[in-house]
């Protein structure tokens, strides 16, 4: 469980910082100290069995068992190399920043921040299972995000940290998916069997998808090329947390991902290939720009990028030898890289700027200082004695032996030398510019040497260097053999850790980056000004930022495309995407549209009708724009309707239709008369012609679809109730039998919701006034003979015929055709015809327009013959009949549900006439409130458009007196 | 226990919705303004009281009520349970904004319990028709919602167009409906399972069934080429409906396509394997690019939405009860985050003013630390980063589709992914590094502010400890699916 704690430490200490700042300013270094070197005294008992060569894989619990992740640790002595950088390092620079941040930054936050980031960067090295790896993984993006972001006022600060969140964060997505891949091909999440699995992985078909997923994450962690421009950007970060993050820790977690999976991954051509190049592109690219960065800390990061493709380089190439000199190399940049960037920070604090342009000459000020950076400078250019040297040295010999195999054998060495020179050269830029190159003038501040606390630090991994570079066998020889040990998965190559190798090629190249780094440097005045010419132009940010922006005009496109707000062009959509999934399903599976039942004869009659009604369709969609005449064709396509029910013997539904027309022609007039009289502007042909053609498909998909349904056998119901209507319900006419008796806790709620929604529309129709238009369009009065004498003469005697047959109907309803419903909607009709035809006025002293009671009673005789069988123990609504012997009439069925279809009778007939008459009644063209003394005692305020008004109106409205 | 005792014992937690909805209806014609706040706590009791019924009737099987129109299984009462939470989070997260925006009336809450009655018998409808009508149901409320700020002119259109476009899909599911039972011979789902497994007769008109029932479905959960009304509706609906669409609602149009898709027509597996597949791609490539160019906070979590729904539907791919487990995962993932997201939104709203541009959160950090907190998490949540819940949700969804062989699907979602994560992150960017552009402090009720700040930290918690939420969506799956 050691592992577990050691990593969870940090954790907890993150949380115990914050509240320690109460204590005291400095007391949250102090908890910072206290955790880091707790989780170090849980490392070195382990460290020891890991020297003697074990592998110590701790489960700690189960985590999620259904995907298979169990809380695991491995510690093996790559880990154990990466730990003691991570804690050895992490505790050298928290030391530094307690007297490097100035009194008005947040101590707690920043340790809180640190220690969050070392306890997830302990985890990425320390994890056995490589989605718990990939979590921490993402957590380094989060803290180093908080870290970078901790100056958060400086807009550099925030560009930055928002690129090295999207860049990194985004990689480790793409490496979830690589991870996804890399547990399908091994079976397992654990390392260790991943590990043993190289040859079936690099064999799997899945394999190069695998692996490019799982190197974008490591190429955006490490800052590779074509992703390396964050981490320039992420030099806004105080200066210690860039030592410890960009050099030192989270974009070596990369490298450390490269070296972990290096037995499963490594040995391929995909691999070679791409992990060499990327590596070579990298350490070139980085190496030159560094050069020409005046920025200390630009500097120094263009420099970690260099030496970041060099390692990964080393991993392309693959040779056990060349892994030696990888993870000898990441020790060894480690230590040189994070006490530049230490130096770099104390020369920022001392002086107020990093701009090489404006230091000089600083060795006069601060002379220890100077003599640190020219060491750890030296370690970087790869002079003998330090130990950047000889991991430097055994790249270039790795270079050499893998050129040998190429067809030029001449070209990487040369390739790599020419990095070499301008690492040199950088490396000697920052020690000499800074400290010497004449006299330091106009400075923010006048520079003296820093407080020992920001200079022990420094001194400790400078003595590394020194100690590294002059006894290497003895100081890094037995962790390195570890390191490399687990790195392989094999036993370490021969090799021999030496500072004289003989005269051979690698020396060569170190002496000729190094002479070649000097005459570079002494002729940087006329390289700066060269490259000034071509400022911006390579800049990977700018690639970086236009691909940003061609993500925003694809995403406004597409947003343009889809989502323009206009209704029309989502109904497209909707259609188009229907009609393209309909005919896919139709193709795809190549079903014959008919079906096995034989086509009815076609009658004269029913063509006849069948046309009329095509032809008064299309003629409605012509004639759209002329309102009154598209309604009374839509009314024809109605009838036409009624017709064929009537062809096919449902005269219920015939009649139905035929009242139900009539009402909803008189809804849309009354409606149509408040709309505007011009319909708006049609679109432009092409678009007509193309929404033509979209409902021409959809309308003949609709078509075939039905033939196609209706040409195929199918069972219907009907019979069941056909044979069962007189027995069962007493009545012949089977669909009123199945509306008042089967169906009738239906039609009992049917009859409910009209007559709420009469209740409703009334409601919001209460009070309401609209102002009617006084004219047409074309500014002529509406007719003043409103209600012509012939007209209201004729409805009058046509009152008592209508309610006489809505009566009759009613009555017969049970056995022929008729019902409740019908004779409703017949009543309501002969109704409405008064009104239109007499006037409002009329009418209104006529009938009562309060057809409320109507509605209630009719709803309540309809649910009491439904209660009324709970009297006789029967469930709700059952309905019985019985047979009279009346003198005279004869035999006289009654059957109860009769007393339902009464209930059904008064609710349309209330609701219908509710809502018509209340539509009326909205404006004042059918209906003009009378004239009371209340109201002409307070004449209205515009009183200049009343006489016009009210003059107007008598012309319009003749019974107004 | 007779046959009606045990439909209405089955069916007990939408009975008491039911009638506490219209109770509630009738209540608020009788109550003072000032006494409002009883309807609230009405309704929150109303949820809770029909929560603890769900749990008090659970049996680890499936028992058929109402002649088999009805369902009660382990994934009906966890999908129900799911439904009320979010519900009940959206009425704690709702009240400050609706009382500022005179919406704190009787019609809202017994709209939001009607809609909640919907959404339950659309979980737990074993028969098209009962689909069919819980799911008009919860359309019809949520018209109504949309449009409950009358003279909002946005409103008013968004409801018009949800209406419009809505209905036709709705038509469209009816016709796929009517078209299987003509095939079929039965509108029940385990009927026409049983049919389907007994032989199909006629494969072309089923297809064209299923054809027109996906679109339905897609429309329903907002899946591209469907996905048309979600931006409007999500802008253009008052922010607290906006939140009750995109969370509660989407769990109830999942249970739909596991009762659809799954359950009844699990014969035809491949065909809506290969509809599903090109849904998937075009929701991830229209939701995440889209969401990238917009401004508005809303829009971009409807696009958000978008992208979330093609991920849900690669768990559906596998046509195993393992992709189920981790669909239905992912839907409580998304559902929690969506809230969450919401409620930063809604804290930040105030009387005539809506937090609704991306700019409004600028320097949120400054105004709030935790506040700012909060929404990273929400923010990561979603874009899938570990260690936050939303980061399993998409693991487990893409474990489902790599089981069943999607490799390349598998990849193109990381990399949508990748592009979804870049604006969910320029979300985080605007609170911490911009400074603020409104002072005002953020005034809330305390019980807002403490559910918020669980509901956020419970992203991260369940993030690291997802495994009692993913065992019990693989327990309900199981136990609801032959």
């Amino acid at each position: 469980m050691g592992l577990a704690y050691l990593t969870f430490i940090p954790f907890i200490g993150a949380a115990f910082t914050t509240v320690s700042t109460r204590l005291g300013r400095y007391s949250s270094a102090w908890v910072a100290v206290i955790t880091a070197a707790a989780s170090l005294s849980l490392l070195l008992p382990l460290a020891h069995d890991v020297m003697a060569g074990q592998t110590i894989i701790q489960h700690a619990s189960q985590w999620v068992p259904s995907l298979g992740l169990n809380i695991a640790f491995r510690l093996d002595g790559l880990s154990l190399l990466f730990t003691l950088m991570i804690l050895l390092i992490g505790l050298v620079v928290i030391i530094y920043a307690r007297y490097y941040l100035s009194p008005r930054d947040s101590m707690g936050r920043f340790y809180a921040y640190l220690l969050l980031f070392m306890g997830s960067m302990l985890g990425i090295v320390l994890s056995e299972n490589i989605i718990q790896l990939l979590i921490f993984w993402e957590l380094t993006s989060l803290s180093s995000f908080l870290l970078i972001s901790y100056w958060q006022q400086r807009e550099e600060a925030s560009r930055g940290a928002r690129m090295a969140l999207t860049i990194t964060g985004g990689g480790g997505l793409a490496m979830l998916g690589g991870f996804l891949l890399l547990g399908k091909i091994a079976g397992s999440y654990e390392l260790s069997s991943i590990l043993e699995s190289g040859d079936m992985i690099r064999q799997h078909a899945l394999y190069p998808y695998m692996l490019i997923l799982i190197l974008l994450g490591v190429f955006t962690k490490s800052a590779q090329f074509p992703f390396h421009f964050w981490l320039p950007n992420a030099m806004a970060a105080p200066t210690p947390v860039s030592s410890y993050l960009h050099s030192a820790t989270m974009v070596k977690a990369g490298i450390f991902l490269l070296a972990r999976f290096f037995p499963a991954l490594s040995g391929t051509p995909e691999w070679t290939w791409i992990v060499t190049l990327t590596g070579l592109i990298t350490f070139l690219t980085g190496a030159y720009i560094a050069l020409f960065k005046h920025d200390m800390k630009a500097l120094l990061a263009y420099s970690t990028i260099s030496h970041l493709g060099l390692i990964v380089m080393l991993f392309g190439i693959g040779t056990p030898l060349a892994v030696v000199a990888a993870v000898f190399h990441i020790m060894n940049h480690a230590i040189f890289k994070a006490s530049l960037f230490m130096l770099a920070g104390i020369v920022d604090h001392e002086t107020g700027t990093r701009d090489m342009r404006q230091l000089r000459g600083l060795r006069k000020y601060m002379p220890y200082t100077a003599l640190l950076t020219m060491i750890a400078a030296a370690s970087m250019a790869g002079i003998p004695f330090l130990n950047g040297f000889l991991s430097k040295e055994m790249f270039f010999a790795e270079t050499v032996e893998h050129g040998n195999s190429m067809a030029l054998p001449w070209l990487l060495p040369l390739i790599v030398t020419a990095g070499g020179i301008f690492a040199a050269a950088y490396s000697i830029r920052i020690a000499h510019n800074v400290f010497f190159n004449g006299k330091a003038e106009d400075l923010p501040k006048i520079p003296h040497e820093p407080s020992r606390g920001m200079q022990i630090p420094v001194e400790i991994l400078v003595g590394l260097c020194l100690l590294t570079g002059i006894f290497p066998a003895q100081i890094a020889g037995p962790m390195l053999s570890v390191a490399v040990t687990s790195t392989l998965q094999t036993t370490a190559p021969d090799y021999q850790l030496a500072i004289w190798h003989g005269v051979n090629p690698a020396l060569i190249m170190s002496m000729v980056a190094v002479a070649g780094g000097i005459l570079v440097y002494r002729s940087r005045e006329a390289l700066f000004t060269l490259q000034s010419r071509f400022d911006g132009m390579f800049e990977a940010k700018r690639i970086y930022n236009g691909a940003i922006r061609r993500l925003f005009n694809w995403s406004s496109s597409i947003t343009m495309n889809v989502d323009n707000l206009s209704q029309k062009r989502m109904l497209w959509l909707l259609f188009v995407a229907s009609i393209v999934m309909g005919a896919s399903g139709f193709i795809v599976h190549d079903a014959p549209l008919a079906g096995a039942r034989t086509m009815l004869p076609v009658d004269p009659m029913s063509a006849m009708v069948a046309f009329i009604m095509i032809a008064a369709a299309i003629s409605t969609v012509v004639m759209h724009q002329q309102r009154f005449t598209a309604l009374v064709l839509v009314s024809a396509v109605g009838l036409g309707v009624a017709l064929t029910f009537i062809k096919f013997s449902a005269p219920d539904l015939a009649l139905t239709q035929l009242s139900v027309e009539f009402i909803t022609v008189v809804l849309l007039l009354l409606a149509l008369f408040f709309l505007p009289q011009r319909t708006p502007d049609e679109s432009d042909r092409l678009r007509q012609g193309r929404d033509i053609v979209i409902a021409l498909l959809a309308g003949s998909g609709v078509a075939a679809l039905s033939y196609a349904v209706l040409t195929r056998e199918y069972s219907t119901i009907g019979d069941y109730f056909i044979s069962n209507s007189v027995s069962g319900g007493g009545g012949a006419n089977v669909v009123n039998v199945l509306l008042v008796d089967f169906r009738g806790f239906d039609t009992m709620g049917e009859i409910t919701v009209l007559a709420l929604a009469g209740i409703g529309i009334y409601a919001m129709l209460d009070k309401l006034k609209l102002l009617s238009p006084q004219q047409d369009e074309d500014g002529r009065p509406w007719n003043p003979d409103t209600h012509p004498v012939v007209m209201a003469t004729f409805s009058r005697l046509l009152l008592p015929l209508a309610l006489m047959v809505s009566i009759f109907i009613l009555l017969r309803g049970h056995n022929l055709p008729g019902g409740g419903f019908i004779a409703g909607l017949v009543t309501s009709v002969a109704l409405i015809v008064q009104y239109l035809a007499n006037g409002v006025e009329w009418t209104r002293t006529k009938l009562p327009a309060n057809t409320h009671p109507l509605i209630g009673s009719g709803l309540l005789i309809a649910a009491s013959t439904g209660v009324a069988s709970w009297y006789f123990s029967y469930p709700f609504l059952t309905s019985t009949f019985h047979h009279f012997h009346i003198p005279l009439l004869g035999d006289l069925e009654l059957a109860s549900a009769m007393a339902f279809d009464l209930g059904v009778y008064l609710v349309v007939v209330g609701t219908s006439l509710l809502i018509l008459i209340n539509l009326g009644l909205i404006h004042q063209v059918s209906y003009q409130p009378r004239i009371t003394k209340k109201n002409l005692a307070s004449p209205t305020t515009d009183s200049d458009t009343t006489p016009s008004r009210s003059a107007a109106l008598k012309k319009v409205l003749p019974w107004k007196r | 226990m007779n046959a009606i005792q045990y439909d209405v014992m089955t069916a007990l937690p939408e009975i008491l919705v039911l009638c506490m909805a219209m109770f509630i209806l009738l209540l608020d014609l009788f109550l003072k303004p000032s006494n409002r706040f009883l309807i609230y706590v009405l309704s929150q009791l109303t949820l809770l009281g029909a929560a603890v019924l769900t749990t008090v009737t659970h049996v680890p099987a499936v028992g058929y009520a109402f002649s088999g129109l009805f369902v009660d299984d382990p994934l009906a009462d966890v999908l129900k349970l799911g439904v009320y939470l979010s519900t009940a989070v959206t009425l704690v997260y709702t009240r400050q904004y609706t009382a500022l925006r005179g919406m704190f009336r009787g019609e809202f809450y017994a709209l939001v319990l009607f809609s909640t009655l919907g959404m339950m018998i659309m979980i737990s409808g074993q028969h098209f028709l009962t689909l069919y009508m819980g799911l008009e149901l919860l359309s019809l409320c949520l018209y109504a919602l949309v449009a409950l700020d009358r003279d909002n002119a946005n409103s008013t259109e968004a409801a018009m167009k949800y209406f419009v476009l809505g209905a036709l899909a709705s038509g469209m599911l009816l016709y796929g409906m009517s078209m299987l039972y003509g095939v079929t011979g039965s509108l029940n789902v385990s009927g026409v399972a049983d049919a389907l497994l007994s032989g199909a007769p006629d494969h072309g008109v089923l297809v064209l069934g299923l054809v027109f029932i996906v679109a339905g479905l897609a429309f329903k959960l907002g899946a591209a080429p469907f996905q048309m009304w979600v931006p409007d509706v999500y802008h253009g609906a008052p922010t607290a409906i906006t939140m009750f669409i995109g969370s509660a609602t989407k769990i109830a149009a999942f249970a739909m396509v596991i009762r659809l898709l799954v359950q009844a027509m699990f014969v035809l597996a491949v065909d809506w394997q290969g509809m599903l597949v090109i849904m998937a791609i075009m929701s991830m490539i229209v939701g995440n690019i889209a969401a990238i160019a917009q401004t508005n906070i809303k829009r971009m979590l409807a696009y958000s939405t978008i992208s979330h729904i093609g991920f849900l539907l690669l768990g559906f791919l596998s046509a195993s009860l393992n992709g189920y487990a981790s669909a239905t995962f992912y839907i409580l993932s998304y559902v929690l985050m969506t809230l969450a997201g919401f409620g930063i939104i809604l804290l930040l709203s105030r009387k005539g003013f809506e937090a609704d541009r991306l700019e409004d959160l600028k320097g949120l950090n400054q105004r709030s630390p935790w506040y700012a907190f909060m929404m990273l998490i929400v923010m990561f949540s979603m874009a899938g980063i570990p260690p936050t819940l939303g980061f399993y949700a998409k693991f487990t969804v893409l474990q489902s589709a790599l089981q069943a062989g999607f490799v390349a699907l598998v990849v193109f979602a990381v990399l949508m992914a990748l592009i979804g994560a870049f604006y969910y992150l320029r979300v985080v960017k605007y609170m911490y590094f911009d400074e603020p552009e409104d002072h005002s402090p953020i005034v809330a009720p305390v019980d807002m502010k403490l559910v918020l700040s669980i509901n956020a930290i419970g992203l991260l918690i369940l993030g690291m400890l997802p495994q009692r939420l993913m065992d019990v969506c693989a327990y309900a799956i199981i136990h609801s699916i032959q």
